[in-house]
């Protein structure tokens, strides 16, 4: 499309266009007088027909660049302010305040969704040890129940009855048991103090890189720009 | 000598500052004008902070370091600000307490006076870029002297508290103690020393969350080693509680901002007795507040309700019974919302507090949960008590 109108303009012009070139013929030399190689011609004219070709395509696209700067000089001089329209300093500036308005938020959403999972993360580990607590202490006041129960009983028949061969071994039984399950809520609140404890640490891992690689974009950002300087 | 004498000139920079504003306001300000055009631009919403810190950061990369990762936090506290001083225009000295305020507390973050030149100008990009064509050189004009009356508020006001005290203290955590699963209990040793009265808070930024500041009250009223304790709640995803009821804060060096707060004893006394109410780590500043009764000659009588959702919740109760044992004046009620087979008082704090009687003949001093806090006021003050009997403070506590 472009390429056909800059060759119509071509025409208009009466200029030599790359297609004369490629369909140009040349009446032989009569037998026995020099002429030139005809490959070796055909071959300089097509490199000459590609150079054309570049010329009148380059030609035509600062053609429109002319247009264009033309169209906003006007539109430039109608707001009063023809030179930031012209240079368009103002607009690269809006432009790299989209971007870096774009990125802000983009970090904004990822912060926001790091709170967001660990304040889910801490809240379930919270909501896990009230349920173990809770289940531990249901365990141990069953047992001492159990444990006071049989006190009582043995208390009784210490008194009437000489005691079974046994009873002592269901004691330390009955007393092994009692210290594993208060060992129990212990052992416990330690795994899920050090399993919550874990998770932090990751994640606040995960914002220091994050804290560290947006530093260092800005640090890029402030090099570029003394560059430019 | 040479204090008062820099005070009297910032004190003239002030007043000259109100002065120039009044003429401003008697002749070239345009309130109304000025309101409008906020409005207009205000209408793009999260936009506009959006594109004034970007062409900020733009124009001066080296301020972007003054900022957290996350800016969401930060452009309502612009917007809020912008709104609060478009809409008090018109009230020199409300707005003048206010900007006072704000210059000052942003010596912590490392604001300096070239700053202020520098967020002038990209607020004045702003409003162009949002007003489109209703932007004139009048209203150009407005708003370059409104901010160059802001800025001025701002720095005089500044530059007077330098000559009073560093923008933050250096405060290193010399002991860390986890009291329960989401309470730990910091002693931080801060530098130089710290002047504040008990009851006060300051805003605490951890160097793994940088350039997030979070209140917290200290628990003690100055002592000779200059210790401060803070009893730290972990909130759920909250950044900065995370941060300091990690296991590895032991020796951090945190940085302190200036005490402040108002959540304090009347001096003098007003010879009333005491009422304290401390839901969950709110028992810090009351915690303070008891240690300065306990150095006073004739203390009042103090009734402290310390209240939590379980028994783990009451995380100090052992130290303030110590305290109780050893001072008769005072009595350490514990209650607790969330477990009925609690052995002393069950139910929330307002129910508690408003069941052990009349205190209307109290001073009374509230700290914790806002919904707590707020509730528990509404009962006293329905039973009697007089609004300059309730001391509140309302921030610290309940944010993350």
């Amino acid at each position: 499309m472009e390429r056909a109108l800059t060759i119509a303009w071509y025409d208009e012009q009466n200029r030599l266009t790359p297609e004369e070139l490629q369909t140009v013929t040349f009446p032989l030399s009569r037998l026995g007088r020099r002429g030139y190689e005809e490959e070796r011609v055909r071959g300089f004219l097509r490199l000459v027909h590609g150079e054309l070709v570049r010329l009148v395509n380059e030609r035509a696209s600062l053609w429109q660049e002319v247009q264009r700067l033309r169209q906003r000089i006007l539109a430039g001089a109608a707001d009063g302010d023809p030179q930031a329209v012209l240079f368009g300093e103002a607009d690269a500036h809006i432009h790299a305040v989209r971007i870096l308005s774009t990125a802000q938020v983009t970090a904004d959403r990822y912060v926001a969704d790091a709170q967001a999972y660990s304040s889910r993360v801490t809240e379930e580990a919270r909501l896990r040890r009230d349920h173990i607590m809770q289940e531990a202490q249901q365990h141990s006041d069953i047992l001492l129940e159990d444990a006071h129960a049989r006190a009582r009983e043995a208390a009784v028949s210490a008194l009437t009855l000489p005691p079974p061969p046994q009873t002592d071994r269901e004691r330390q039984a009955a007393q092994a048991e009692l210290a594993y399950l208060r060992t129990y809520g212990d052992v416990y609140r330690a795994h899920l103090r050090a399993y919550t404890e874990g998770v932090l640490r990751g994640i606040e891992e995960w914002e220091r890189k994050e804290a560290v690689s947006f530093q260092e974009a800005a640090r890029g950002h402030a090099d570029q720009r003394s560059i430019g300087r | 000598m040479s204090r008062r004498a820099t005070c009297s000139s910032i004190c003239r920079a002030i007043a000259g500052a109100i002065q120039r504003q009044r003429r401003r306001k008697a002749g070239l300000l345009d309130v109304v004008r000025l309101r409008e055009s906020f409005a207009r631009v205000a209408m793009h919403g999260d936009e506009v902070p959006l594109f004034f810190y970007s062409d900020l950061f733009i124009k001066h990369p080296e301020v972007r370091e003054l900022f957290p990762v996350s800016m969401a936090a930060q452009r309502g506290h612009l917007v809020d600000a912008l709104v609060k001083i478009v809409s008090q225009a018109d009230k020199v000295d409300d707005l003048t307490a206010f900007l006072q305020g704000l210059g000052r507390d942003h010596r912590k973050f490392g604001a300096v006076a070239e700053h202020y030149e520098a967020v002038g100008a990209s607020l004045l990009a702003t409003l162009v870029h949002f007003s489109g064509p209703a932007w004139t050189p009048e209203l150009a004009a407005d708003w370059q002297a409104a901010y160059e009356l802001i800025g001025s508020v701002m720095t005089a006001a500044a530059a007077a508290d330098e000559q009073l005290r560093p923008p933050w203290w250096r405060g290193t955590v010399v002991a860390h103690e986890q009291r329960a699963f989401d309470v730990s209990v910091l002693l931080v040793r801060p530098e130089p020393r710290m002047s504040y009265l008990p009851g006060q808070s300051v805003a605490i930024e951890s160097p793994s969350r940088p350039r997030l500041w979070r209140y917290y009250s200290m628990a003690n009223a100055p002592r000779p080693d200059g210790l401060l304790e803070f009893h730290i709640r972990l909130i759920d995803g909250g950044a900065v509680s995370m941060a300091l009821t990690s296991s590895t804060i032991a020796d951090t060096e945190l940085r302190l901002g200036p005490p402040v707060g108002a959540l304090t004893l009347s001096e003098p006394l007003s010879g009333r007795d005491l009422l304290l109410v401390a839901g969950s780590t709110g028992l810090a500043p009351l915690k303070a507040i008891l240690d300065q009764v306990a150095a006073v000659q004739q203390p009042p009588k103090v009734h402290l309700f310390f209240g939590a959702r379980n028994a783990d919740g009451l995380y100090d109760l052992d130290s303030l019974d110590k305290m109780a044992a050893q001072h008769p004046w005072l009595t350490v009620t514990p209650a607790v919302s969330a477990n009925s087979t609690f052995a002393g008082e069950t139910g929330s704090l307002p129910d508690v507090v408003t069941r052990h009687g009349d205190w209307s003949g109290h001073d009374a001093y509230l700290a914790g949960p806002t919904e707590m806090v707020q509730e528990t006021v509404a009962r006293l003050a329905s039973a009697g008590m007089a609004p300059d009997q309730i001391h509140i403070e309302d921030f610290g506590w309940s944010e993350p």
